[in-house]
């Protein structure tokens, strides 16, 4: 008789889930991740309502990636009236997003991901012995805050990012302080990739299997922003067909519809990304990619995190080239006039957790129809088989050892799970 | 103080923002030495709910059956019980959609399915238990929680805000955007101490801190406001309701002003 092994509520992720795995003498007989934050209904309560109010909120959906919901969302509405911004609008909209990927990479790596390899229960009994790891942690996470701050208005919701631009925009002085200090952590971030590398990455969950999906990245830049899904099996589809290729169905064992490309699951993030785009990364990232190619598994859900760490370097690069070109265009126009035309639009994006799905629908003004899918909700059905990998190596072990490693093959996802219970279809 | 004062963090149904935000705050480390966290299961692996707690902050809607009976736990087992951000104040977003009610709204997002939590429309905690402080915001600014904390640990006890946001916009000289752009902006009756941040980037304010209490709110005036610049009775309860869905003020006060104009 083999009592059934949950951990409650996992920590050091965003929202509430619990993982509960089930052995019998044959080994691993059940594995779930159950969701147990309560409802939201994010896409029904913005039905019928003004499209601008209607954007103001969707950021809510997540704190940890506000600028992520907000600029897809955006992006989504842009496309649905049929509205594009300027490049110089949209460099700076990347700009935003990228203070989100500093903040949200930062602080997982650091703050919910290196206890457990470091062996303490929170991050902040790690701050005597850890002194320099939480200081660029802070630093890193506090410029990412700051490039929301001043595009965004703040770090968690931003309201300046609104219909055909910005609100207000930084001054020049304030673009030179972000480069200044972006410049500053540069190396912190160089840092991360180095401690990471010599992390143990936890490679017996092999997934021979594994598919990632990214966005081909719009104009060759890697990163947010495409036009094109790319799937490491060689597919790529428009976003538009988004319903045909990621499928969400409801599986028994599940009380969260598990997604799945061509009935089987997928992962995105980070490593997704580099997976599918390393090609075009470039400076410091691209050097770092080529000395640490090896750690970057297509096969291991461990990885993500290694991959995390890359991209931070890519980020701060490239927030820093952002700045340049902002500057030698200067002065830039906030916002230009959007009309409220009737018609619908998807964006899809890369969240610092992987594709983030928009669909609206706008009419007279408001929104008509409303389809969010989160990283985090394409990530259950392949986390949940990581989780299963993981357990069956690790049946027989001290259940103590087991609950850590299955809580630590959750984290390497880096899940929202606020995100995807609020807008998953159960 | 001579012992450490402990700390509880707990989340109801959120989109865990109010946590990130303290999370983030570098005076979270001066505060160790003077802190234990006894729950706090975002930060912190070894967390238990069922810890006694000087200062429970709890951050969320209540939105489930079971998140009735944890918000009633904290109560029993903390002396002090802090309202943290717009959801565990009044309702949160979520509760913007509380007129098309709970089925219609379930129906939509989860179609026929079940699940094994029991769904409630979003309520604010105070709705089940006494609360001692209110946080607003959403989310709290960093100076709201440094305020709270540091006058609490000094064995103090922190005053409320009961002005708008319109004093703050006022002090930092910003154009009005309600008077001189004419955009419905909610500054006139929203709680200050965000130091007008939306206004300051030329946005209009939504409300996120909530109507200011006291049943001092003038959704009224600001309605006829509304009103004169052309904004439907429909149009002025939306926006309104954003973050204020469960103010009961806030229909009859509006309804007052369409009535008394027709």
């Amino acid at each position: 008789m083999y009592i059934p092994i949950t951990v409650d509520h996992i920590a050091r992720v965003e929202g509430k889930g619990g993982i509960e795995i089930v052995t019998s003498d044959e080994g691993v007989k059940e594995v779930k991740l159950n969701i147990i934050e309560g409802p939201r209904f994010f896409e029904a309560i913005t039905i019928g309502k003004k499209l601008d109010e209607a954007l103001a909120i969707y950021p809510r959906v997540c704190s940890f990636c506000s600028a992520a919901h907000k600029l897809t969302a955006l992006e989504a509405a842009e496309k649905a009236v049929g509205f594009t911004p300027r490049p110089e609008i949209q460099d700076l909209r990347d700009l935003l997003y990228i203070g989100d990927m500093i903040e949200s990479h930062a602080l997982h790596l650091y703050l919910l991901v290196l206890p457990d390899y470091l062996g303490y229960s929170n991050p902040l009994a790690m701050v005597d012995k850890y002194k320099k790891e939480i200081e660029y942690a802070m630093a890193l996470k506090n410029i990412g805050s700051k490039t929301m701050d001043y595009l965004g208005s703040r770090a968690i919701h931003q309201e300046n990012a609104i219909l055909g631009g910005f609100g207000k925009l930084p001054t020049k002085r304030q673009f030179e302080e972000l480069k200044r200090e972006l410049k500053e952590v540069l190396p912190m971030a160089e840092y991360t990739v180095e401690l990471f590398a010599k992390l143990e990455q936890y490679k017996e969950v092999k997934d021979e299997e594994m598919v990632h999906m990214a966005v081909k990245p719009r104009n060759d830049v890697y990163g947010i922003y495409g036009d094109y899904i790319k799937v490491s099996d060689g597919f790529e589809f428009p976003v538009e067909d988004y319903k045909k290729y990621i499928v969400e169905k409801v599986v028994e064992h599940s009380f969260a519809k598990h997604s799945f490309y061509k009935d089987k699951p997928f992962m995105v993030g980070a490593i997704s990304r580099i997976v599918n785009n390393a090609d075009l990364l470039y400076g410091k990232a691209k050097e770092l990619y080529s000395q640490y190619k090896d750690l970057l598994r297509y096969d291991n859900c461990f990885a993500n995190n290694f991959a995390q760490a890359l991209e931070l370097v890519y980020f701060v690069e490239r927030a820093i080239d952002i700045i340049d070109d902002t500057l030698a265009k200067w002065p830039i126009k906030e916002r230009d006039e959007v009309e409220l035309k009737d018609g619908f639009g998807v964006s899809i994006t890369e969240a610092p957790r992987g594709l983030l799905v928009y669909a609206l629908e706008v009419k007279d003004g408001k929104v008509n129809y409303a389809d969010i899918i989160t990283p985090t909700a394409m990530n259950l059905a392949i986390m949940e088989r990581h989780v299963r990998l993981m357990a069956e190596k690790h049946w027989q072990d001290d259940p103590e050892k087991l609950k850590l490693l299955a809580e630590m093959t959750v984290r390497a996802y880096d899940p929202c799970i606020s995100c995807s219970v609020h807008v998953v279809k159960l | 103080m001579s012992e450490k004062v402990k700390i509880g963090f707990y989340a109801l149904t959120s989109c865990y923002g109010c946590q990130l935000q303290f999370a983030m705050m570098d005076e979270v480390l001066q505060l160790l030495d003077k802190a234990n966290i006894e729950c706090w299961f975002m930060v912190e692996r070894d967390s238990d709910e069922d810890r006694e707690v000087d200062i429970a902050f709890i951050e969320g809607s209540v939105s489930t059956e079971e998140e009735v009976e944890l918000v009633k736990k904290i109560r029993e087992k903390a002396k002090i019980v802090i309202a943290v951000g717009s959801c565990a104040i009044h309702g949160g977003v979520q509760s913007w959609g509380k007129d098309k009610g709970l089925s219609e709204l379930w129906k939509k997002v989860y179609g026929e399915s079940h699940v094994k939590f029991e769904p409630k429309m979003a309520e604010p905690v105070e709705k089940y238990i006494k609360v001692d402080y209110k946080l607003y915001g959403c989310p709290p600014e960093k100076k709201d929680f440094l305020y709270a904390l540091g006058t609490f640990l000094v064995g103090s006890w922190p005053e409320d805000i009961d002005y708008p946001v319109c004093v703050e916009c006022r002090i930092k000289g910003n154009p009005c955007i309600l008077i001189e752009k004419g955009e419905p902006c909610l500054g006139p009756l929203t709680v200050a101490g965000c130091d007008a941040r939306c206004p300051g980037f030329n946005v209009a304010c939504i409300g996120c801190r909530g109507a200011v209490g006291y049943d001092v709110a003038w959704f009224d005036s600001l309605a006829l406001e509304f009103k004169k610049k052309g904004l439907t009775k429909e149009e002025i309860l939306e926006r309104m309701k954003i973050f204020n869905a469960h103010n009961p003020k806030l229909e009859e006060m509006v309804n007052k002003i369409f009535e008394e104009g027709e």
